[in-house]
């Protein structure tokens, strides 16, 4: 995918992902994206990305002009390359939050922020790696949709997710811990003097009444809370 | 104390490794042994003989960390801080060797010369695991010798290494972080039996537990400062720092395990894993309890309650010894105030050793017999599993299974082993169950024998009773205690064949404590019912009582006797029922309802002594003050609703 470079503008990547951001917002809650001038004008504007309403204005008609909107009638609507461009934008984003929020534990309005600028950062290539680390997830921590990816299509025919929680481990199955991510610390604590941690293997006897995992010899049963905790890369 | 003063040996090692069994082999004598871990969770010294030298053996609790995680793994740590030992025995199960490294790691850490037996040898030979020991040797620096307690193999080398102990070689070196604290703390800690590193390494982990020793041996400066370094290298850090060294200890161990252990293919442990998965199976594992329960009530409420009883009741008391006594009382002793005094209405033969020996024994003998059964077989974690989802309606989750089942052993004990239990808050509601709404063995065995001479929808009027007595107590109390149900982690034991000389030496040295606790307090009792009723004094009470026991229970008034008796033992007070139901004084109903106010009845003089010890009197003496009126409460509400429904159990 190539940008050309909207310098010459005025304007930043970022402001054009922002506005483009808020259009499939939009499109997302009204399901059409079609909306007036003003409102998207308005949402920018509250949302503290550009000053005031002219200035929103006038970004609208570089969009435009660089193809990625349309405008009539006083309407705003995708054109293709806009659409692909924001679907995008919402896919890094979100998946940023879904690594900073359950993966990393980091909290609600630090995840906001950090994910804003997450965003606008990642290559095509790293976005991939971390839908797949995640096993490409369908929501945001939010419950809002994550769209796919390239990665997710060839997930749905060949390729298992890299990285899942223990609940979505079949049973029967083995797999290796790669990282667990609690909420709270002396769980972390307690696992690992039972002997589990990043790196162990596990074999994933059942999952109800309790999960029950054996590591080596070791016998151990687990609440469904902190199975969900536990991320494992299945080995077979 | 004799001037000369023996060597001491600290037992050391995870949970459910078989301590307790090695001590048994090494001191000759018993403590109780069981298939779960926790078993132990009080230290016990013996003496042993090794090599013509005489030692102090110490049993502790067993830990998977030397950074406690609840009271009982408090206790061996603080053996191995303040307790003025010469050897330690770390024992370790030879199948579960990583494990074991981690502790092993920490005594090396500590300084602490030690030696190791890697106990379950068997096991681990099942299992297909080969162990290297020349390399283990050379990788930990210490003796090892591979044992099986059970079977006393390898005893006679375990002998000679104890005494060799020496300092492990295993060391690690932590992230810089880590180290920097390790290294500021220890400049503010003075020295002690363990290293300063070990105990540097304990606070940075998060050990609270410590606190007190801290406050003994530094300045409260230090302690703060101690603190701040704490807290300033975990805000560093994203992860819990005990994690991160807990996860450097365990890739060490990794190193060495698998330097010196490799997996064979395996054979012989086929069945019992298949019985094992079926156990805690969602589908199989309903029958398989009920099953269990089937068996208990066949061996406990029939033959023990049913067959046994009758024999000695019947005929070695009733047709042999009470006649005998009495024929003897009457010759030798021609007082008739006296003689009554063992051989009456009131008499300690008569009644008191008739109710202990005839009555109790016989049950609780075959229901020790059938729980050591399911101790030693790994059943009872296993039931853990089935029963987590229920527990955690009343803000416990599966690990408090253990307490409460053993209490249906003798709540005493059980009560001792919450210390098992994370947090401060289960610890209370299990304390508060146990008194009420968990019967003993000797009680459940006496509830059994009457439950089985009427309608068996009697049975379940008893049961459902008391199980919704005990849910929405314990919902209740878990809602007026604030605090999360807390993380339901537990080890899983292997299932074992049970073997039948620890079953008899349990079920010997329970019968024992049960003759030596209970029948003093049975003749007490007799005595307290034989004055009160050669002084009148029982006339009046049963007046007195007479609203509650025959108005709002509508029980007989000489039910009355049964419930002060029970004031001491519950048991008894159900012994007294049992007689009454026999003799044919009580209706079904009024056995159904009387059984259920006994069962919730107030906790044994025992049971109420270990729960001010465990809890404070506070705790102990609201629970009384809570637990009588609610029984008799719940009684007389049953004996309503039964009327009402005109319920005969004819």
């Amino acid at each position: 995918m190539t940008h050309k470079k909207p310098v010459d503008l005025g304007i930043t990547e970022e402001i054009v992902d922002e506005f483009l951001e808020a259009l499939w917002l939009i499109e997302e809650k009204t399901g059409v994206a079609c909306c007036d001038r003003a409102r998207i004008s308005s949402l920018v504007v509250g949302e503290d990305l550009v000053e005031n309403e002219e200035k929103a204005d006038s970004i609208l008609d570089q969009l435009v002009k660089f193809g990625y909107i349309t405008l009539a009638g006083g309407k705003v609507d995708f054109t293709p390359g806009g659409r692909e461009r924001g679907k995008n934008i919402i896919r890094r984003k979100r998946l940023a939050e879904k690594l900073l929020a359950e993966v990393l534990s980091v909290g609600p309005s630090e995840t906001r922020t950090s994910a804003c600028r997450i965003e606008h950062v990642l290559s095509p290539e790293v976005t991939d790696s971390v839908c797949s680390f995640l096993g490409h997830p369908p929501t945001c921590p939010h419950g809002k949709p994550i769209p796919h990816g390239d990665c997710c299509k060839k997930l749905a025919h060949h390729m298992r997710p890299l990285v899942m929680p223990l609940t979505d481990l079949d049973p029967g199955k083995t797999a290796r811990i790669v990282f667990i991510a609690p909420r709270d610390h002396g769980r972390m604590d307690r696992l690992s003097t039972l002997g589990i941690v990043p790196g162990t293997e596990i074999l994933l006897h059942q999952k109800r009444p309790a999960f029950v995992i054996r590591s080596g010899e070791t016998e151990l049963a687990l609440d469904i809370e902190i199975a969900s905790e536990i991320y494992v890369k299945q080995i077979s | 104390m004799v001037a000369q003063k023996l060597k001491k040996l600290l037992l050391i090692g995870n949970p459910n490794v078989g301590k307790s069994v090695l001590f048994g082999q090494l001191t000759g004598k018993y403590v109780t042994v069981s298939n779960y871990p926790g078993t132990s969770v009080e230290v016990t010294y013996g003496n042993a003989s090794i090599k013509g030298e005489q030692f102090t053996v110490v049993d502790t609790p067993g830990i998977n960390s030397l950074l406690p995680m609840s009271e009982d793994e408090v206790v061996t740590r603080d053996m191995l801080l303040t307790e003025d030992f010469d050897h330690v025995l770390q024992v370790a199960d030879t199948k579960n060797l990583r494990r074991s490294l981690v502790i092993s790691l920490q005594l090396a850490e500590m300084g602490v010369p030690f030696s190791m037996a890697l106990n379950m040898a068997d096991e681990a030979e099942d299992a297909g695991i080969e162990t290297d020991f020349a390399a283990l040797g050379r990788l930990t620096g210490v003796e090892t010798v591979s044992t099986v307690a059970t079977r006393r193999k390898g005893m006679g080398k375990l002998r000679e290494v104890v005494t060799k102990t020496r300092p492990s070689c295993l060391n690690i070196e932590y992230d810089d972080r880590v180290e920097m604290g390790v290294a500021r703390i220890s400049n503010l800690l003075p020295d002690s039996r363990i290293s300063r590193r070990s105990v540097a390494l304990m606070l940075l982990g998060g050990d609270t537990s410590l606190r007190g020793w801290l406050h003994s041996v530094v300045s409260d400066e230090a302690i703060e400062a101690i603190e701040a370094i704490v807290k300033e290298a975990q805000s560093a850090s994203r992860e819990p720092l005990g994690y991160v060294i807990n996860r450097v200890r365990l890739t060490a161990v990794d190193k060495v395990v698998s330097a010196c252990q490799r997996k064979v293919a395996s054979h012989g442990t086929g069945w019992r894993r298949r019985l094992g998965d079926a156990t805690m199976h969602p589908m199989l594992g309903l029958p398989v309890l009920a099953f269990v329960l089937y068996m208990m009530y066949q061996f406990v409420g029939v033959f023990g309650a049913g067959y046994l009883v009758d024999m000695m009741e019947e005929h070695v008391f009733g047709g042999f010894i009470n006649p005998l006594t009495t024929r003897f009382f009457d010759a030798v002793l021609p007082v008739e105030f006296l003689r009554e005094l063992f051989v009456g209405e009131y008499g300690i033969v008569t009644v008191a050793l008739t109710y202990a020996i005839a009555i109790v024994l016989p049950i609780t003998m075959t229901f020790f017999i059938a729980f050591g059964i399911l101790e030693d077989s790994g059943y009872l974690p296993r039931l853990s599993i089935m029963l987590n989802r229920m527990f955690k309606t009343i803000g416990l989750n599966g690990k408090a299974v253990l307490p409460m089942v053993l209490g249906l052993g003798c709540a005493t004990m059980a009560t001792l082993t919450t210390r098992i239990l994370e947090t401060k808050r289960e610890r209370m509601i299990v304390t508060l169950l146990l008194a009420l709404a968990i019967p003993c063995s000797a009680q459940l065995g006496v509830i059994m024998g009457m439950l089985a001479g009427i309608s068996p929808v009697g049975t379940f009027i008893w049961g459902g009773t008391v199980l919704a007595v005990l849910l929405s107590v314990g919902f209740a109390i878990s809602r007026i205690l604030k605090g999360d149900p807390p993380d339901f982690i537990m080890e899983i034991p292997p299932i074992r064949m049970p073997r039948i000389k620890n079953i008899v030496l349990k079920t010997f040295g329970r019968i024992e404590w049960y003759l030596k606790e209970a029948v003093p307090l049975f003749i007490l009792g007799t005595l307290v019912l034989y004055a009160a009723d050669k002084t009148h004094l029982l006339g009046l009470i049963e007046r007195v009582a007479s609203p509650v026991v025959v108005g709002m229970l509508d029980l007989p008034p000489r039910a009355t006797q049964a419930f002060i008796i029970g004031f001491l033992r519950r048991d008894y007070g159900a012994a007294g029922l049992f007689a009454m139901s026999r003799e044919g004084l009580l209706t079904p109903v009024q056995v159904v309802v009387s059984l259920v106010t006994i069962t919730l009845f107030v906790p044994c003089v025992a049971q109420f002594f270990v729960t001010i010890k465990e809890r404070g009197m506070k705790f102990a003496a609201l629970t009384v003050l809570f637990v009588f009126p609610f029984a008799v409460l719940v009684g007389a509400a049953l004996n309503m609703t039964l009327k009402v429904l005109g319920v005969t159990l004819q």
